[in-house]
């Protein structure tokens, strides 16, 4: 079954991840006497170890892995799973998010309409909410027709405290340069995003993304204009090597942690599903056949693996918390994170991974790439473009 | 000869104790919480489950330094006695908790030696709990340890030991473990193992053999894998409906375990596996029932063992493979 594309959930193969939870719940289960178990029983279990609000502790991965994997939270994490594959909301301790065109704004009220212009809606602003549109900016300041992110209060599904304007991203391999503009390749199963990156805005991009030519990586955010994206700034350090010279790490020693901390980042995806929640993962196993790997003719188990973080599947529950606000949420595995990858040290020497500094600085490396939707869930910052992540293997 | 041998043990069982201890411990200090569940701890409800963690631990160290402080004449008499029992009757316990937490929690390891014992239990870690049981009652009775007063001796002493600490060995997941914290060999969470070679590991197991008559197509319709388990789904029947037979290989290179299901593909409903044709009585330790209703106790062992088989349904774990 090849699907490990990024963005790889579509809402099909959304069932298809439910009947995996359930199907490996009903090996791990141990049946009750007397007879056959209803699949309500295996997949209340399926949260596990995995549920909301799990601590980053520094012991080893289970093995097992089994849905059950004990823990408190366990509902939690099967209630939240449950969520996703149903409804595709948050929780509500959790930020939701909206996005749409801005067809009207007011210092206390905000309304976006949605694709196809038929519906639009009606936000109340919080007395301290902010906006971003290339800087920060009274949510007043933001025009109509702006494309806008907005992120409502948690339980007040009706006020917005964040605007996010015509924010872009663009993370992945230079193809082609000139004075003024990149092009850049996200991956083979996403189109090529040109930057734009205007004088105000140059020296402090060289300055973190010095080498702006064929083959490097670049990684910035800024406006979106359509496909166009004007970088403002830069979302990490450029890592010294060339995309095409990532090769696999050396064979890591030592037990692999339960909980992993690195940097979590956002993509700008523009063929994902408006709301989309999951995460992209470096580590999907490489025998599953990432598109990414055949395009690149890499071997089963070749493929660079990101640090020592275990393999999993499309579809497996990860547990992701952000350090900073305390947020956690257990979402699932949608599709393979070829440019964190790269993005990931080749060389630990020469780049052991970047680092976010959201808060304080993290641990070197991207251990999650979540969608746009997912990210502002648990309380990031869009523009900072990353926050400090504890990932636990769902159970 | 046997006096020597008793003699090895007590060395050996309090070595035993400290170390899981110690091991505990040392998980317990990394994770700054005795939230951890443990192997046979996961049967305890979750607020009691780091009440057990702490009852194991103290048990262990006091049972390994008492082994030890009882060993010559000092203490010796009802201390002794109760000392070795106690050792005796916890190692047996020990083996019921984990005949039972391989049957219901056939994913977790039996948190022996802390984080080192993740490998799922297999028939290895029962036989090393009984054997450290039986060495342990084997000690109730012994007279206190003297040293060996000719060189023969003590080399016969230390060889004995050195066999015993071998067949330990032999009996323990945790070496695996042990070489990967070392950095000496990969752990299976990032072991490149391709689905082909998952399936020819599946295909000898005993799992497969057993249940070979119910898969519809060898290819299978759906395999993933996550952190150290393959699950590979065939197509099946269970009587006139629509199954799915889910395997879950653990990667590993020798023995992997296998746990398999039967599912109804359009309810999810776990079904019991198909009646098998019973294999000859008495040629294996009979595969244990899991989860299912206990056919009546037939008045021969044969019968049962028979019976049992043919029982033998949803959940069936155990080592498969060559």
């Amino acid at each position: 079954m090849c699907c490990e594309r990024c963005p790889g959930a579509t809402p099909e193969r959304i069932g298809d991840f439910a009947r995996r939870r359930m199907l490996k719940a009903a090996v791990f289960q141990p049946s009750p006497a007397g007879g056959p178990r209803d699949a309500g029983g295996a997949q209340r279990d399926a949260g596990g170890a995995a549920g909301t609000g799990g601590t980053a502790g520094g012991g080893r991965v289970r093995a097992g892995a089994g849905p059950a994997a004990g823990g408190a939270g366990g509902a939690r994490g099967a209630a939240d799973l449950a969520e996703q594959d149903g409804r595709q909301t948050p929780p509500a301790h959790l930020y939701r998010s909206v996005t749409g065109q801005v067809l009207d704004v007011s210092p206390h009220f905000v309304t976006i309409g949605f694709p196809g212009g038929e519906r639009q809606q009606r936000f109340a602003l919080t007395a301290d909410a902010t906006a971003w549109r290339g800087g920060p900016l009274e949510p007043a300041a933001v025009w109509p027709g702006d494309e806008a992110v907005i992120r409502l209060v948690p339980s007040r599904p009706g006020v917005a405290d964040r605007i996010w304007a015509n924010i872009g991203r663009v993370s992945g391999t230079i193809l082609r340069a000139d004075a003024e503009s990149v092009v850049v390749s996200e991956g083979i199963t996403k189109r090529e995003r040109t930057v734009v990156i205007p004088r105000r805005a140059a020296s402090r991009i060289q300055v973190r993304f010095p080498r702006l030519l064929p083959g490097y990586l670049i990684d910035v955010i800024g406006t979106r204009r359509g496909d166009v994206v004007e970088a403002l700034a830069p979302a990490t350090s450029q890592p010294p090597y060339r995309s095409d010279q990532a090769r696999p790490q050396g064979r890591p020693g030592g037990l692999i942690p339960e909980a992993i901390t690195g940097s979590a980042v956002w993509h700008d995806a523009l063929d994902e599903p408006y709301g989309m929640l999951g995460v992209c993962y470096p580590a999907v196993d490489p025998a599953a056949g990432c598109a990414e790997d055949q395009a690149a003719g890499t071997g089963p188990g070749q493929a660079p693996a990101a640090r020592a973080l275990p393999y999993l599947a499309v579809g497996s529950a990860l547990l992701v918390r952000n350090d900073c606000t305390g947020l956690a949420w257990t979402l699932p595995v949608t599709g393979c994170a070829p440019t964190a990858r790269l993005f990931n040290d080749r060389c630990t020497a020469c780049h052991p991974g970047d680092r976010c500094g959201a808060c304080q600085a993290s641990v070197r490396g991207r251990v999650a790439d979540l969608t746009l939707a997912s990210f502002v869930a648990l309380g990031g910052e869009l523009e900072r473009g990353c926050f400090n992540a504890t990932i636990t293997i769902g159970r | 000869m046997l006096a020597a041998l008793g003699d090895v043990q007590i060395p050996l069982v309090a070595a035993m104790l400290l170390g899981g201890c110690a091991s505990k411990l040392f998980q317990v200090a990394r994770r700054r919480s005795f939230d951890a569940a443990l192997g046979p701890t996961v049967l305890f409800p979750i607020r009691l489950r780091r009440l057990a963690t702490r009852v194991v631990c103290a048990c262990e160290l006091s049972f390994g330094f008492g082994l030890i402080l009882t060993s010559g004449r000092l203490l010796q008499g009802w201390p002794a006695f109760l000392i070795r029992l106690g050792t005796g009757l916890m190692f047996v316990v020990a083996t019921c908790a984990l005949i039972e937490v391989r049957s219901v929690r056939p994913d977790v390891g039996c948190g022996c030696f802390g984080e080192f014992s993740v490998t799922p239990i297999t028939g290895r870690t029962l036989a090393r709990s009984a054997l450290l049981a039986v060495a342990a009652l084997a000690t109730i009775r012994l007279p206190p340890i003297e040293l060996p007063r000719t060189a023969g001796g003590a080399a016969a002493l230390l060889g004995l030991f050195a066999a015993e600490v071998l067949v330990f060995v032999g009996l323990s997941p945790e070496m695996r473990e042990l070489l990967v914290s070392i950095g000496y060999s990969q752990p299976c969470e990032l072991r490149a193992i391709s689905p082909e070679q998952t399936l020819a590991v599946l295909q000898r197991s005993a799992q497969w053999r057993r249940h070979r008559g119910q898969i519809a197509d060898n290819r299978p319709v759906d395999v993933w894998r996550e952190l150290c388990w393959r699950y590979l789904v065939f197509a099946s029947r269970s009587g006139d409906r629509d199954a799915l037979a889910v395997f879950a290989v653990y990667l590993q290179h020798r023995r992997p375990v296998v746990l398999s299901a039967l599912v109804d593909s359009a309810t999810g409903a776990v079904l019991p596996w198909p009646a098998a044709a019973p294999r000859r009585a008495g040629a294996w330790w009979p595969a244990r029932p899991r989860g299912l209703p206990q056919p009546a106790l037939p008045a021969r062992r044969g019968t049962a063992m028979r019976a049992r088989r043919a029982g033998a349904g949803a959940n069936g774990a155990g080592p498969g493979g060559p």
